[in-house]
C-alpha cells in the first residue's frame, strides 16, 4: 500500500520534479559561474577576503529557490487531491488516514531535499576546490535556512490546500507567510546557527496543521 | 433480515439551516436503495454522514454494526464509493488507476475491471482527464466492480450521462448486485433509472422521510385520482390540510391529487364535501410521477 501511495505521489509530481531539477541545477551552476569568474580574474585570496570581510556568501541568488520549489511541489501535490473534493476517495482507502496524509507529505518533502541534496552536494564540489574548509562549511550553512524554508513553505502551502473552509485558508496563508518570512528575514552569514533546532520544530509543527485540517475535513467543515 | 446499514435518528444542520432531523432508516442486506428528494433536501449530506465524511450533529449511523465515525479502515474495503460527478484521480490513466487502487483491496478483480475498459474507446495510456464523462464513468464503475465491495454508496451515479451510458451503468450495477447479493445505497436525480434499478425506495422532503417501501408497493398503493368539475378551485381547498391526501391541485376545470388511499377511502372522504365520486378517475404511475405527487412539483 506504501508503494501505491509513492506512486500515486510520483505520478502528480514527476513533471515539476524534472522542471525543479532543471530550473535549481540552473541557478546553482549560474552562482557558480559567478565565483568561478572571480576567482579567474581576482584569484581564489581575492574570493576569501571578500566572503570574510563583506558578509556575502556568492551564492545569494538562491536563496529563494528552495521556497520556489517548495510551494511547487506542495500545489503539484495537494491542489488535485482537493480539486472536487477529491481526497474523500484517498480517504475512503482502507488505509490509517494520519498515516496516509504522512506518506503524502513524506514523499513531497523527500524529493525536495533530494533536489536540496543534489544542489548542495553540487556546490560542495566545485567550492570544495576554491575555498578552504572553513569558508566552505560558512557559505553551506548559511544556505541551510533557505532549504529549510522551502520545506516550511511546502508544508504551509499544503497545510492551505488541505484546509476545507475559504476563513482558515486565509488565517493559514498569513500565519504562514509569518513563519516562513522566518527563514529568510537574514542575509547575515550564518545568522541562524543558533536556533536551526527551533526553525525545525517550527517546520514540525506545520506538518501537524496539515494533519489538523484534514481532520477538519473529515469531519464535514465546509463554507 | 440483516442490515447492512443502520441510521437512527440522524439531525444535521448547516449553520442554522436544518436539514433534517430524527432521520432513521435501514437499508437490508442484498437490496438495492434509491433515495430520491428534491435538491437541497439532504442527499449528498446522508451520502456524506454514511462515508464518514460528515459528523451529524445528532445520531448515529452504523454499517456492517460499526459506528461509521470510530470504524476500522479495513471495513472500508467492503464500502464502494461513488462520488457524485464519478470523480476518479483525473491525472491517471486507466492502468494506473487499476494499479494504485489494486494495492488497498485484497480480493480485487481486475479481470471485472478491464473487461469494462474493453467496451470504451479509449488508448491505455489515455489520461482519464481527457476522457469524455460517460467513459469516467464507466472508470469509476470498473474500480467498485473490481473491489469487490458487500456495500456500495453511490451519490447521483446519472449525473452527466446521456442515455446510452446510463443505461450501460445501471445493467452492469444491476447484474453485479443481484448476481452477488450486494447491497447498493444510491442517489440519483433521473428517476426513471431508479425504476429499473432498485427494490426500495425513500423519497425524502425538506426535513423528514415522505416514505420508505419497496417500489413494487409504492407503485401498486399510491394512486393519482382526477375529477372535473367547475368548482375544482373550491374543492381543492377543501383537500388541502387532509393527511390522507398528497398535493392537491387544479388544471382548468380539472382537479388532481394524489394518496395511498384506496377508491373507496377516498369516495368515504369525498362524500360529506358533496364531490361528485361517480367521475373520480383513478390510476397507478411511475416513479417519476409517485415522486411528484409526493413531493409537489415545487
Amino acid at each position: 500500500m506504501n508503494k501505491a501511495i509513492l506512486l500515486k505521489e510520483w505520478i502528480k509530481i514527476r513533471i515539476i520534479l524534472l522542471v525543479a531539477l532543471v530550473a535549481s541545477f540552473s541557478a546553482t551552476i549560474y552562482a557558480l559561474l559567478k565565483i568561478n569568474r572571480v576567482v579567474s580574474f581576482k584569484g581564489g585570496f581575492h574570493l576569501w577576503e571578500i566572503i570574510l570581510t563583506r558578509d556575502v556568501v556568492f551564492i545569494e541568488v538562491l536563496k529563494y529557490i528552495p521556497l520556489l520549489l517548495g510551494v511547487m511541489f506542495a500545489v503539484a501535490q495537494f491542489v488535485p487531491e482537493m480539486t472536487q473534493k477529491r481526497l474523500k476517495l484517498t480517504l475512503h482507502l482502507p488505509y490509517p488516514h494520519t498515516q496516509m496524509i504522512a506518506m503524502m507529505l513524506l514523499s513531497g518533502i523527500s524529493m525536495l531535499i533530494l533536489i536540496d541534496l543534489a544542489n548542495v552536494a553540487l556546490m560542495y564540489v566545485y567550492l570544495n576546490s576554491v575555498l578552504p574548509v572553513e569558508l566552505l562549511h560558512r557559505v553551506l550553512i548559511t544556505s541551510m535556512p533557505w532549504y529549510m524554508g522551502g520545506i516550511a513553505a511546502y508544508a504551509v502551502v499544503a497545510w492551505i490546500c488541505l484546509e476545507p473552509t475559504r476563513g482558515r485558508k486565509v488565517s493559514a496563508l498569513f500565519v504562514g507567510l509569518g513563519v516562513v518570512y522566518l527563514f529568510f528575514a537574514s542575509d547575515y552569514p550564518q545568522a541562524y546557527d543558533n536556533i536551526l533546532g527551533i526553525l525545525l520544530l517550527v517546520i514540525v509543527a506545520l506538518f501537524f496543521f496539515a494533519q489538523l485540517s484534514v481532520a477538519r475535513f473529515k469531519a464535514g467543515c465546509q463554507d | 433480515m440483516e442490515n447492512i446499514i443502520e441510521c437512527k435518528n440522524l439531525t444535521h444542520y448547516y449553520g442554522k439551516r436544518l436539514i433534517y432531523k430524527d432521520l432513521s432508516f435501514n437499508v437490508p442486506k442484498g437490496r438495492i436503495l434509491g433515495l430520491l428528494g428534491k435538491n437541497g433536501t439532504g442527499k449528498t449530506t446522508t451520502i456524506n454522514i454514511l462515508s464518514g465524511f460528515l459528523k451529524p450533529r445528532e445520531g448515529n449511523c452504523y454499517i456492517f454494526g460499526e459506528d461509521i465515525q470510530t470504524m476500522q479502515p479495513a471495513l472500508r474495503q467492503n464500502i464502494g464509493l461513488l462520488i457524485e460527478g464519478h470523480v476518479q484521480y483525473t491525472f491517471m490513466n486507466i492502468e494506473e488507476i487499476e494499479r494504485y487502487y489494486a494495492a488497498f483491496y485484497p480480493n480485487w478483480n481486475r479481470t471485472a475491471y478491464y473487461e469494462l475498459m474493453a467496451k470504451l474507446k479509449i488508448a491505455p495510456k489515455q489520461k482519464i482527464s481527457r476522457m469524455s464523462c460517460g467513459q469516467r464513468s464507466q472508470v469509476a464503475l470498473g474500480l467498485i466492480l473490481a473491489q469487490n465491495p458487500e456495500l456500495l454508496v453511490l451519490d447521483d451515479f446519472s449525473l452527466g450521462l446521456d442515455p446510452g451510458y446510463r443505461r450501460l451503468f445501471i445493467e452492469y450495477l444491476y447484474d453485479f448486485a443481484k448476481s452477488e447479493g450486494k447491497t447498493i445505497f444510491l442517489t440519483s436525480h433521473i428517476i426513471q433509472d431508479m425504476e429499473r434499478l432498485v427494490d426500495d425506495c425513500i423519497i425524502m422532503d425538506y426535513g423528514k422521510i415522505l416514505t420508505q417501501q419497496p417500489v413494487t408497493d409504492l407503485m401498486n398503493n399510491f394512486k393519482r385520482y382526477t375529477l372535473s368539475s367547475d368548482h375544482a378551485e373550491a374543492f381543492k381547498a377543501m383537500l388541502e390540510g387532509n393527511q390522507l391526501i398528497y398535493n392537491p391541485a387544479t388544471r382548468r376545470d380539472q382537479l388532481e391529487f394524489y394518496s395511498f388511499a384506496d377508491q373507496r377511502e377516498i369516495g368515504e372522504i369525498l362524500a360529506p364535501m358533496q364531490l361528485p365520486t361517480q367521475q373520480l378517475a383513478c390510476e397507478t404511475m411511475n416513479l417519476e410521477d409517485i415522486f411528484i405527487g409526493l413531493t409537489g412539483k415545487y
